[in-house]
């Protein structure tokens, strides 16, 4: 389902060059539940990004559902971003909106009929546990609250891949353990999860296959 | 999905605030400026088709001829090209008229030891005739008659009308057009500001897999919507304006132009005006929608 082949991305910066990923080389099948960690700056942020066509790689070939990431057209970009739900590391919610409008908003983005929105909307708040603070602007939440609101967007489509880049970065060791639960669940629903975390911890306490990379490299694939 | 969009595209134009009002008041007044003088244009070209009708070229002749002599002349003049008509009126006829005209002074006419009048022809100008070219040349054809003492054509004040109006169609267009290119770049500069606001939201409609259709679509509706709110003002003042001061122009207008009314703007005219709005606003929005992602 997911296939990298030797990809490698160098971002420029002006004239230096910085190296985020060397010559990875991974697979990840349908159904698999796989923790990506590593140092800050190691490459995680940069790896999910390109699995989601927000990046291409500076080299090798990246294949997500059958699509060949380096030729997409614009079409089928949207469309592999239809089946992927992603949890953004800043979150990025929209400011002007509440949370419940937040959530809201890619649905409607994508047509889905308004009966269906508020059903899938509260459903997704409530399995976050988000549902009394519906109408919280995200200036008015904490950034543990912020980051599930994140998820609520990203499951709320439930979309067969889910891409969560730290999700657990602010929150105190319950929500932490909550937030877990939930993907989890997710996972167990048969969606495909990838989570990112520099927490090393809990890579081990999820007792999950596990990638590491260092500095750009893939060092370990265990479990 | 309509629904969305639509309510994107107000959020949107209430983002933009000042400058898209400024836009709207631009486009307003560019089109109650191409209004206001198509509306004059409309009117005058009225006055013009309705004196065209009545223009007639008088050719007086050196002596009057008999009576045979002069249905000879009259057919021969009805031959010339351009002619749709002729009438004949003799001496006696002619002093008639002058005194019927001068009703009860028509004493004055009586002492008159010889009647000073000439004969001449009326000749009715046929519709191809009717230019100023055309006149023109009818004028000087007839001028060759070897009968013809002096030929006069009223139609060279119709023509200066038809100029004016000309002139006007074409100040009012300059200035439509000027007003709505100030309008179109301030429609763009709504847009830039609305596109900078909304950046946000454009990131995560891309992010979860929008189609551009449904990115863009908003900033063309919001631009057409600032350009039909413009249309409907300019319509409005336009509606306003005629029917306060047409009432109070029209014995005036009566007077010098022999039009009993002022009229209105044909609907094709209100309609034209309606899109142009749409069509600038629509433009101003859409074409600042900067390109695809890589
Ligand atoms: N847009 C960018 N432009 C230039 N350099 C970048 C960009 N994004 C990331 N980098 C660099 O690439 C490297 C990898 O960054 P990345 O964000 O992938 O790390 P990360 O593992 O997600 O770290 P963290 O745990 O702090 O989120 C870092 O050295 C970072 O500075
Ligand atoms: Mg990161």
């Amino acid at each position: 389902m997911i296939e990298l082949h030797r990809v490698s991305k160098v971002y420029s910066v002006g004239p230096v060059k910085v190296p985020a990923l060397s010559d990875v080389s991974l697979r990840i099948n349908k159904g698999e539940f796989v923790v990506l960690t590593g140092a800050s700056g190691a490459g995680k942020t940069t790896l999910l990004r390109l699995l989601y066509r927000d990046d291409l790689p500076s080299d090798g070939d990246i294949e997500v559902f059958g699509y060949e990431l380096g030729r997409l057209k614009h079409r089928d970009v949207a469309a592999l971003r239809r089946s992927i739900g992603v949890v953004f590391q800043d979150a990025k919610l929209l400011p002007v909106r509440t949370v419940y409008e937040n959530v809201a908003f890619v649905l409607r983005v994508l047509g889905t009929p308004k009966r269906e929105i508020t059903q899938r909307v509260f459903d997704a708040l409530r399995v976050v546990g988000l549902s009394s603070r519906a109408q919280a602007y995200p200036a008015q939440l904490s950034q543990g609250e912020a980051q599930r609101a994140s998820l609520a967007r990203a499951i709320v489509r439930k979309p067969p891949l889910l891409l969560a880049d730290e999700p657990t970065g602010n929150l105190d060791e319950a929500m932490e353990d909550e937030i877990l639960g939930v993907l989890r669940d997710i996972w167990a629903g048969g969606t495909t999860v990838v989570l990112a975390t520099h927490q090393a911890y809990l890579a081990r306490a999820l007792r999950r296959r596990t990638l590491t990379l260092q500095s750009g490299r893939l060092v370990k694939d265990e479990g | 999905m309509l629904g969305f969009l639509i309510g994107e595209a107000v959020r949107d134009l209430r983002r933009a605030g000042r400058v898209a009002v400024s836009a709207i008041v631009l486009i307003t007044l560019s089109l109650a400026a191409l209004g206001g003088f198509w509306l004059l244009s409309v009117n005058l070209e009225r006055a013009v088709a309705r004196w065209r009708e009545r223009v007639r070229i008088i050719v007086y002749l050196k002596r009057e001829p008999a009576a045979a002599e002069a249905k000879a002349l009259v057919e021969r003049v009805q031959a010339v090209p351009g002619v749709a008509g002729v009438l004949y009126i003799g001496k006696a006829e002619a002093l008639a008229s002058l005194k019927q005209l001068l009703g009860k002074d028509a004493s004055v006419v009586a002492q008159l030891p010889t009647n000073p009048l000439p004969a001449s022809l009326e000749v009715t100008p046929a519709a191809a005739a009717a230019t100023p070219e055309g006149a023109g040349a009818l004028l000087e054809r007839l001028s060759t008659l070897p009968e013809a003492d002096e030929v006069a054509g009223s139609g060279d004040w119709v023509e200066r009308l038809s100029q004016w109006q000309r002139l006007l169609t074409t100040i009012g267009l300059g200035i439509g057009v000027v007003l709505a290119a100030a309008a179109f770049l301030t429609v763009t500069t709504a847009t830039t500001l609305i596109l900078h606001a909304r950046r946000a939201e454009t990131e995560i409609m891309r992010l979860v897999g929008a189609t551009e259709t449904t990115i863009w679509l908003p900033l063309l509706l919001q631009g057409t919507m600032q350009g039909l709110i413009g249309a409907v003002l300019a319509l409005a003042a336009l509606v306003a304006t005629h029917s306060v001061v047409a009432p109070r122009l029209e014995p005036l207008v009566n007077l010098t132009l022999g039009l009993p009314d002022l009229a209105f703007l044909p609907p094709v005219s209100v309609l034209a005006l309606v899109l142009t709005g749409a069509l600038l606003g629509g433009m101003g929005g859409w074409l600042v929608r900067p390109g695809r992602e890589p």
